[in-house]
């Protein structure tokens, strides 16, 4: 990368580059994406140094497409997971009270090799059981069951009650009686549709995988867990 | 617009009122984080915030033309942001609509949701990058920190430092350099 035109970027970053070079860095930036990330870079290096009680960029992979805007390229994930610089727990301590002791022994709790042995497995059963919805949305080895939504207004697509419609709106369901370890409500794209992970009450799980939105998925999960 | 001393961006806006779509681009790219930050700050929701960020900067493009520089360009995007927040959480219809972004151009997409072991590291992640601008040589340092946490502007770190515009630049430059390798370095380590 052309080192000139990043330290200039860098100046126009902080409102300090020459009007006469202002559109030269502006078309670079168009045609190079290298350039873009840097800027992007700049920009959470800055936001976080500057906020460091709040969360930054988390998966800001969305595109603004209507206006063509290259930002969204701009980050990678890599950065992004680093640039995470989070302090969500000092936001729920602040809410609970200043308590100094119990903020260092949950801290210390929370950074304990136990604890992030847990959230990891929690994380790559989920990943996994994602992608096997993912892979195999046919396939099923849970329990045949049947289920009526007619009552949410959904009808049953397929012989095997797992597929449903209402409208161009569809979905696979699943329902499995299987530990996650989730407490809440879930969610994944993939393309065009949603994976909805919901935990019952009774501790099956209810996987949604179609292009409904979550508020429906929640519906369709409140009808079987009646 | 005015082209006060609250607006270091006073170029860019001024072509982004002109439909310059490059230097919009530039601005949403420099202040997104920041306004996904405050966002988050109110609603205590990633998801939320990234809703709200997005729309925050499809109405900043629809409105730039009514920006007149009487405050800074953040502080008007920061107004913006939080009455769009504020109506969000006022319209009891808003909750409906919010997966209704697409990704087309993402395979998939795995959101990551607060957890406060991950969030902990992260904030880690962040004392660690504050012990290494500590640790840059004095000069780049200083230049650094004058421009990002003291908001002076060139000129103001060149006559503090005793030292030429272009060599205050490029130092701020350096030490950004710096601060984004050991960024890599660190993904690399952590991965």
């Amino acid at each position: 990368m052309n080192h000139n035109l990043e330290e200039k970027l860098s100046a126009l970053f902080d409102g300090e580059l020459d009007t006469n070079e202002v559109d030269e860095i502006l078309d670079a930036l168009e045609k190079d994406a290298s350039l873009q990330k840097k800027l992007s870079q700049y920009a959470l290096v800055s936001s976080s140094i500057n906020n460091s009680n709040n969360i930054q960029s988390i998966n800001s992979k969305k595109k603004s497409t209507s206006y063509g805007f290259w930002f969204s390229n701009a980050i990678t994930a890599a950065a992004t997971v680093l640039i995470t610089f989070v302090a969500i727990n000092q936001f729920e301590f602040s809410r609970m009270g200043e308590d100094i002791s119990a903020k260092n022994k949950l801290n210390i709790a929370m950074s304990s090799k136990e604890a992030k042995d847990i959230v990891s497995k929690v994380e790559e059963n989920l990943v996994d059981h994602v992608m096997h919805v993912i892979n195999n949305p046919d396939l099923d080895n849970s329990t045949p069951y049947d289920v009526d939504l007619r009552n949410v207004g959904y009808n049953r697509l397929s012989s095997d009650g797992r597929k449903f419609n209402k409208g161009e709106k569809n979905f696979i369901l699943r329902i499995e009686k299987k530990n996650l370890g989730i407490n809440k409500v879930r969610y994944w794209r993939h393309g065009d549709k949603i994976i909805h992970v919901v935990p019952l009450a009774d501790g099956r799980v209810v996987t949604i995988y179609g292009n409904i939105d979550a508020q429906s998925a929640i519906n369709v999960a409140n009808s079987i867990s009646k | 617009m005015n082209n006060n001393s609250n607006n270091d961006d006073f170029l860019l806006i001024k072509k982004a009122q002109n439909g310059h779509e490059g230097a919009f681009n530039f601005l949403m790219t420099k202040y997104y984080p920041r306004v996904y930050a405050s966002l988050y700050s109110y609603t205590k929701s990633r998801e939320d915030s990234e809703d709200l960020t997005q729309q925050t900067f499809v109405k900043v493009w629809q409105q730039i033309k009514t920006f007149r520089g009487d405050s800074a360009f953040f502080t008007w995007v920061y107004r913006i942001a939080i009455n769009l927040a504020k109506n969000h959480f006022a319209s009891s219809s808003s909750k409906k609509d919010k997966l209704n972004i697409s990704s087309s151009d993402i395979d998939i997409e795995f959101k990551t949701f607060a957890n406060p072991e991950s969030d902990l590291m992260h904030d880690q992640s962040l004392k660690k990058i504050r012990a290494f601008i500590d640790k840059l040589p004095e000069s780049l340092k200083t230049a650094f920190t004058l421009r990002e946490s003291d908001g002076k502007s060139y000129e103001e770190i060149a006559l503090i430092t005793d030292t030429p515009i272009g060599t205050v630049r490029s130092r701020i430059f350096r030490a950004r350099e710096n601060i984004l390798n050991f960024i890599s370095e660190e993904l690399d380590d952590e991965s």
